[in-house]
This record gives structure tokens, C-alpha cells and sequence, in this order.
């Protein structure tokens, strides 16, 4: 009998859901998560569409689950090296890596008033800085302290040791490697933001004020670094016209070739955003090939239609380039429903780029990827199943769908596991 | 979608021409094309079949019901008329990618030569999935197009734009030429079988004058290959007919496609062009500098190699002039000594021809992973001006070095494949000297392209 029914890698909206409906249903269920924080990418959102609501009301549920239900358990910062045997008795081999923090941390932030070093925040992109030691992200689960230790000048500073009231700091930590026996494995290992500097004719590593659509998620969220207001990198000047340059490396044999199917939707959902934020004077213009906003979504979209202050125009954002003088950007496309090439002056340009399978850099050991790096569980080993993003390009109502799907997956499996 | 055309177009078609009604229709159905595009792409993807199949039915539906609706307003204009063999001769002739675009547009807004209003080649990528000839034929903007390739470089779907560009303006020359012969001088079957009747005329032309006898010498037993091939008598009667023949040829394919330029220009509402003679002067004087090769981005060097390559060709027309006149006029005979400025003016001209060729295959092997190798039309071209230039240098210095066996043939192959490029020039990529410049002067006269900065 393996330890675990199932092990799901990676924590995010999938993972999570993953695993609480298998264990719901009975199973033993452990995540793997390598971030020090569950949630992953959907933590990062300002909103979900088309609701509107913040992503945090479907996580704190996945969240509660989890901690209600014993036969759930997860780590995080940890990663899975290898995975070996057949369904029903998988050994998986785990690497956790260490917080530096343990258990005994309230989160009260007296460590973080003493932190000497500065490091870039990835949560936020880069758009702001952090301490060596610091919490992962306001609404971070679980809420506990993290320490960088490519940056931590180490046991030869630990100030942060020294005002910690309750002991829960240890320097010394050490990675540990655990063998688990677990009869599935579900990869929930999610996606990148695809790299825009890549996208060779955008310039978009180049020019501040082009920024992608996670940044734009970032910088609407109330938590995030700029407390949410939608402003300028370059001057801070408030964004009133704002430019989304669709299929911004998707569909492109450059660099993704599929769709990444939720862009449109997202892009929809952020021109919402900076439409509240200034109501009387924001302007959102979508640049597209073909606007995809499926089933039910459609109204959402209908309904930005009926709002004259956003424009959608059909024809792909193929230059952009910057008035250094005014750090406006200037995007050149082909109206394919007018007459001729635009050229159009915005305060700030969104590009909507796509989502890269985490499993192009993770590799991970026993699925067997598609040639874009999805994960084909059908192709793979029985009891290696697959959910969210690291299967397809999905949104996340679709993902917490294929997340519930795989559990009853594992579970068949378990099922005829013990019946041989 | 609130900035669709598609639904404005309604509207407007009513106040418009029948001719613009025509336009829109296009429009309305080319959109209901491209949901329809998008469906296959969403299935394509793997990501998304049901959600953007289901987007992109609802999206072609739509968009075909307002073409239907449109269609009324169009009843009095030209109906299109897709022509599907058109199509297929397109992806024949290279452009076999053609149906993968999905019309981004990113090609017109990377192209650097195309003028901003209805800038190609997106338009021309949309005409062509559809068969719409004569929209393609009669339009100057097939040959506007300089082959850069920043097309094909930044093309999202890999449909090689500018590779559909150029199979389009092959089917130009065919369609303003004799079509058999341009389709035979498309492939590498036809072009042997019509190098066998320059190749024929040259020998019976030999035989004629006796020279496959003994090997033929000057007044001092050197190499004289007008004793082996008569200047008056063969060479200038043959090659002037022929040359003058393609010249007739060329201006008749000319004539027609500036009146169909004319025609459909004035039929989408176009002033009247201006003439022809009136506005060559500047096209030429673009070409003299080359201006328009060097807004190319992705191959900037072509500029160069092409450069070398037409001013050798000048120089080699100045050469032969010349030659003439020393002939019949001051009653000299070849060969001309070194010291003789007309061989100066010869042999600079055969190096930069030999050297901008070389060159035009070297880009074009460097350049070849990002935007392909070229066609079949391109290389037939490049390898006959090759044969031309090495043959006749190989014959000069063969002259000189007095390797009697060797000269003669070489000079005969020389002679054969100046006569396969005369002869066949019309139906060659050679055309495109003729129709580039006729349709660089239309777009100048229409004020469509008043040239590069």
C-alpha cells in the first residue's frame, strides 16, 4: 500500500482543487508546491473574469479545504526530483528545499524592519523590492515568512534572528530530500507569462511603458506595488489611453504557436479595469486578430462593446516604438477593416501574452509532453494524469473543471489498483 | 464589435458607388473568412477546440449574414469571381503556404516599401485565397513589392507573404506574355526543353559558317571568335532579332498591364493616372541609387548585390553599343586591345556582374532560415546569368592564354546562353525589370507611391 493515493505537483488553483476533491473523496492526498506559498499564478490576479470578483474568494475556499481536512497535507518550496514505479505504487522523490522560518512565525514583520538587504520582488514582476526575509504576498497561505538566501548575508547579520520574539528563525535550515510511495501523480504544474522580449518586432523589453498583462494585473491589485493604481513606469503619470496588443506572441510560429485562450478574456476584463479607475476619461483600445470570447463569455464582451470609451480594431500591433520625449508609445498596425496602416499614441500599451506550460523549463520526469510543451497525460503512464494550464491553455473556471476530473482519475485508479 | 466596418458598411454602401459597394461586400465576407480561420486555428492549437470552435461558428455565421445583407447594394457592380485554378496555380508556383494566413496584418505593417493606404501584402494574401485574378493582375502592387522578406521573417502562420507576392508576379509575366512558354520557363523540365532551340540555332549558325572544321585563327594565328562566328552575318542579325523581338513583346505585356492598371483604378474611383512618359524620369533615377532595395530590413545587403548585377548589365549594353559602333561606324574589328577603352568598360562590367551575382547567392544562402531559399523562377535566373557571366570571362581569358580547344566551346556556350536570356526574357524573372518599372511609374502617376525618402 503506497503512502499517498495521490501527489499533486504543483499548488496552484488546480493543484489545490486537484487535490481537496480527491481527498474529499476519500483518498490521501499531498501537494508539492515550489513557490513558498500556495495559490500560484491566480494569487497574482487583480480579478477574475467575468465576475469581476477578486481571485481570492475561490482560493481562500481551496485553502479552508485544505486546512479542515486531514487527509490533505502540502509542502512548500518543494519540488519533485524524480518519480519512479508504475500506478499504484509511484516512488516519487522530494526535495524541500528550506524556508529559513519555521512554524512559530505569526508574521508580525519585526524581521522585515531590520533586513538590511534588498531584493527584486518576482511576485510583483520586478516592480518592486522586498526584503531578504519577507512574506511572500499580503493574502500569502500559509502566512509565514521566507527567507532568500541568495541574497541573506547569513548567520553573519541575522539581525532578523536577533528581534525574532518567538524563535522561529533558523538560518541553519537545511534542504531535506523525502522518498514518497503514492499511487498517482497529477501534474498541475501550471504556466509562465511567455517572455515578451522574445517577440522580435515589439521592442517590448525596450520601451518602459509596454507592459504585459500580468504586469497590468499586478498593478490593479490593491496589494500589489503600486497599491493599485493603473500608472506609468516610466513617470507615474496616470494611464487614461491604454492600448492591448492582442496575440502578443500566441498563435505566432515565432514564439507560441497556439492560442493561449484566455487572453482575449483577459484583456476584456483589464480595459474594465482602467474603465473604473477613470471613468469619465480612460480610453482602452483592443488590438486583434479575431476577439475570442467563448460560450457564455460573450456577453462580457457584448457588454464592452456598449461602451463607447473602448474601441476594439481589427489588425494584429506589429511596431511599436517610444516618443522618448513624452514616453508615450506609439503602436503601428494595419486597420484590416479601414483603409490603411494606423499609427495610434497611447499613455501605455498592454501586451497580452500567452501562457507558457511550466513544463517547458520544470521537465517534468514521467509525463510525456506535447510539442508545445503541454503535458499529454493520455500519452503518458497509467496513474500520471495531468490538470489546469500544464495540460492545456485554460481559464480558471476550465482548469478547477480538469482539476476535479483528474482527482476522479486518481481515484478510478486507486480503485483498480486494489481490485488486481 | 463596435469598430467593425463591417457593420458601417452597411450603411455607407448605400451612399456609395456600386463599385465601393463591391468593396465592402468583400470586407464583410473576407471577415466571415476569417472567424471561419479562426476556427481551424483554435482546433489546430489543441488548447481551446470547443470554446474557440464555438466562437469562431458564431463569429462566421454573423459576419456571413451581414455580407448576405450587404449584398443587395451590390447587385449593379462586378460579382467577384473567385477562380480556383488561379489559386492553385499560385500554390504552385511557391506560394504553397498561401492558406495559412489568418490576415494579422502583421506583414503590411513590417513591410517597409508599402505605401500606407491599403498597404500590401495582406490584401494581396486575402485576393489570393480567394482566386480574385483580376483584382491581382492589374494592380501595381505586386510589383511594388521588393522581395525583402521582412514579410515572411515576422509572419505569425509561416505563409510567406512575400513568397505569394512573388508567385503572383509570375503569373503577371505570364499572364502579359505568352502563357505556354512562361509556364514552360516556371520549371526545370521546360526550361531545358526551351534552351534546346537557342542551343539549335547556334549550331546550325556554326555549321553554317563552316566552323566545326578546323579550328579557326586570325590574320596571326591567334584566337579570333569572329572568324568562328561572323559578327555581321550571324551574330548581330540573330541576337538583334531576338532581342528586339522580346523588346516588341515587352512593350505589348507593358501596355496591357498599364491599361489594366488604368482600368481598375479608375473603376475604384481613381483620377485619371498621368502619363507614362511624364513620370518615368524619377523611377529611373530611383533605380540608378537603388533607394527602394535599401528599406529592406531583413535583407538589407541585396541592395548591393543587386546593384552590382543591373549596373553590369548597363555596362555590358554600353559595351555592346559601343562595339557596334567601332564595328560600322569607325570599321574596327574585335578583338579589342587592352588598351582600348571599351575593354575597360567590358571587363568592369563583366566583374561587378560576376561579383553581384556571387554575392546575390551568398545572401541568399545566408538568408535562407529565416525566409527561404527562393524559387524555382528566382534561380533559373540566377543560374543563367551565372553561365553568362563565367562563360564569358572564361572565353576571354581562354582568348588570351590561347587555349584554342577550350575558348570556342565556352564561347559557344556564351553564345547560347545570351540568346536563351534574350529569347526567353519576357518569360523569365528578367520581366521584372520591365513590369517593377512600369509598375513603379503607375503607382508614381496615380500619386499612390510618389517614392522612397
Amino acid at each position: 500500500m503506497a503512502d499517498k493515493d495521490v501527489i499533486v505537483v504543483g499548488g496552484g488553483i488546480s493543484g489545490t482543487t486537484a487535490a481537496v476533491e480527491a481527498a474529499e473523496a476519500g483518498l490521501e492526498a499531498v501537494i508539492v508546491e515550489k513557490n513558498p506559498y500556495l495559490g500560484g499564478r491566480v494569487s497574482q490576479l487583480f480579478r477574475y473574469f467575468p465576475k469581476l470578483c477578486p481571485p481570492y474568494c475561490g482560493l481562500e475556499i481551496n485553502f479552508r479545504r485544505i486546512r479542515n481536512n486531514p487527509k490533505v497535507s502540502y509542502h512548500t518550496q518543494a519540488v519533485v526530483e524524480s518519480v519512479s514505479g508504475a500506478a499504484g505504487d509511484f516512488k516519487v522523490s522530494i526535495r524541500k528545499n528550506p524556508r529559513y522560518v519555521n512554524e512559530k512565525c505569526t508574521s508580525c514583520g519585526e524581521c522585515v524592519k531590520v533586513c538590511p538587504v534588498e531584493r527584486d520582488n518576482e511576485y510583483n514582476f520586478g516592480l518592486d523590492k522586498t526584503r531578504a526575509i519577507y512574506l511572500p504576498h499580503e493574502l500569502a497561505f500559509p502566512m509565514r515568512y521566507v527567507i532568500d538566501m541568495s541574497v541573506c548575508k547569513g548567520s553573519a547579520c541575522a539581525e532578523c534572528v536577533k528581534v525574532c520574539k518567538y524563535g522561529a528563525i533558523d538560518l541553519e535550515m537545511q534542504p531535506e530530500t523525502v522518498e514518497v510511495s503514492a499511487g498517482n501523480v497529477v501534474y498541475a504544474t501550471g504556466w509562465n507569462p511567455y517572455d515578451a522580449s522574445k517577440i522580435e518586432n515589439l521592442n517590448a523589453d525596450t520601451i518602459p511603458n509596454v507592459v504585459t498583462n500580468m504586469v497590468m494585473e499586478r498593478m490593479a491589485a490593491p496589494n500589489g506595488p503600486t497599491k493599485g493604481a493603473i500608472v506609468r513606469p516610466s513617470d507615474g503619470k496616470e494611464v487614461k489611453k491604454i492600448a492591448f496588443a492582442q496575440c502578443a506572441g500566441s498563435r505566432d510560429r515565432n514564439n507560441l504557436e497556439y492560442c493561449s485562450a484566455v487572453c482575449c478574456m483577459a484583456s476584456l476584463k483589464q480595459a474594465t479595469y482602467i474603465r473604473e479607475k477613470y471613468p469619465e476619461d480612460a480610453e482602452a483600445t483592443i488590438f486583434y486578430i479575431d476577439l475570442r470570447a467563448p460560450g457564455k463569455y460573450e456577453d462580457f464582451l457584448r457588454k464592452l462593446q456598449e461602451d463607447e470609451k473602448v474601441t476594439m480594431r481589427k489588425g494584429k500591433v506589429a511596431k511599436i516604438e517610444e516618443d522618448s520625449a513624452t514616453g508615450d508609445v506609439i503602436v503601428t498596425l494595419e486597420d484590416v477593416f479601414g483603409s490603411g496602416k494606423v499609427e495610434e499614441r497611447f499613455d501605455m500599451v498592454v501586451l497580452a501574452t500567452g501562457m507558457e506550460p511550466a513544463a517547458v523549463s520544470d521537465k517534468p520526469a514521467s509525463a510525456v509532453l506535447e510539442k508545445n510543451g503541454f503535458i499529454d497525460a493520455g500519452a503518458s503512464a497509467d496513474g500520471i494524469h495531468a490538470a489546469g494550464v500544464a495540460r492545456r491553455p485554460s481559464d480558471v473556471a476550465e482548469s478547477v473543471q480538469g482539476a476535479t476530473g483528474a482527482a476522479l482519475k486518481c481515484m478510478q485508479t486507486v480503485r483498480e489498483v486494489s481490485n488486481v | 464589435m463596435a469598430e467593425d466596418t463591417v457593420d458601417n458598411s452597411q450603411a455607407d454602401a448605400a451612399d456609395e458607388s456600386a463599385e465601393a459597394a463591391t468593396e465592402e461586400s468583400a470586407e464583410a465576407t473576407e471577415a466571415a473568412a476569417v472567424a471561419t480561420e479562426g476556427t481551424e486555428e483554435g482546433a489546430a492549437a489543441g488548447g481551446v477546440e470547443g470554446e474557440a470552435a464555438e466562437g469562431g461558428e458564431e463569429g462566421a455565421g454573423e459576419e456571413a449574414g451581414e455580407a448576405v445583407a450587404a449584398a443587395p447594394a451590390a447587385v449593379e457592380a462586378e460579382p467577384l469571381r473567385p477562380d480556383i485554378s488561379f489559386v492553385r496555380d499560385i500554390v504552385n508556383s511557391g506560394g504553397s503556404d498561401l492558406k495559412k494566413c489568418y490576415q494579422c496584418a502583421t506583414c503590411s505593417v513590417v513591410c517597409n516599401v508599402t505605401p500606407d493606404d491599403h498597404p500590401f501584402p495582406r490584401k494581396e494574401m486575402q485576393y489570393a485565397q480567394w482566386g480574385l485574378k483580376d483584382k491581382l493582375m492589374g494592380s501595381p502592387d505586386i510589383w511594388l513589392c521588393h522581395q525583402c522578406s521582412d514579410c515572411i521573417a515576422q509572419c505569425p502562420r509561416d505563409a510567406k507573404p512575400g513568397t505569394v507576392m512573388q508567385a503572383i508576379a509570375k503569373m503577371t509575366i505570364s499572364n502579359y506574355s505568352v502563357a505556354g512558354i512562361a509556364k514552360a520557363a516556371g520549371n526545370l523540365g521546360g526550361t531545358l526543353l526551351l534552351a534546346i532551340i537557342p542551343t539549335i540555332i547556334i549550331i546550325i549558325a556554326l555549321a553554317a559558317q563552316g566552323s566545326f572544321g578546323e579550328i579557326p585563327r586570325g590574320h596571326d594565328g591567334e584566337i579570333v571568335y569572329s572568324e568562328f562566328m561572323a559578327t555581321s552575318k550571324a551574330i548581330d542579325p540573330m541576337f538583334s532579332f531576338f532581342f528586339l523581338f522580346s523588346g516588341l513583346l515587352f512593350f505589348l505585356g507593358a501596355r496591357k498591364y498599364w491599361r489594366d492598371m488604368v482600368r481598375n483604378h479608375e473603376a475604384s474611383g481613381g483620377a485619371k493616372p498621368g502619363s507614362f512618359l511624364s513620370n518615368i524620369g524619377p523611377t529611373l533615377s530611383e533605380f540608378l541609387t537603388h533607394k527602394r532595395f535599401r528599406e529592406c530590413d531583413e535583407t538589407e545587403d541585396r541592395a548591393n548585390a543587386h546593384l552590382l548585377v543591373f549596373y553590369s548589365f548597363v555596362g555590358l549594353f554600353l559595351t555592346t553599343a559601343w562595339a557596334v559602333v567601332y564595328f560600322y561606324i569607325v570599321g574596327w574589328h574585335s578583338p579589342f586591345p587592352f588598351t582600348n577603352p571599351i575593354k575597360w568598360l567590358g571587363n568592369i562590367s563583366a566583374a561587378a556582374g560576376i561579383i553581384g551575382i556571387t554575392m546575390v547567392l551568398i545572401y541568399r544562402f545566408n538568408h535562407a532560415e529565416r525566409v527561404g531559399i527562393g524559387s524555382y523562377f528566382d534561380w533559373s535566373l540566377i543560374i543563367t546569368i551565372y553561365i553568362i557571366m563565367v562563360t564569358g570571362i572564361g572565353a576571354e581569358v581562354l582568348r588570351v592564354a590561347d587555349v584554342a580547344a577550350l575558348a570556342y566551346p565556352v564561347y559557344a556556350i556564351h553564345l547560347i546562353s545570351v540568346l536563351f536570356l534574350f529569347m526567353y526574357m519576357p518569360f523569365s524573372k528578367m520581366a521584372h525589370m520591365v513590369y517593377r518599372m512600369v509598375a513603379l511609374v503607375f503607382a508614381r502617376a496615380t500619386g499612390r507611391d510618389t517614392g522612397v525618402a
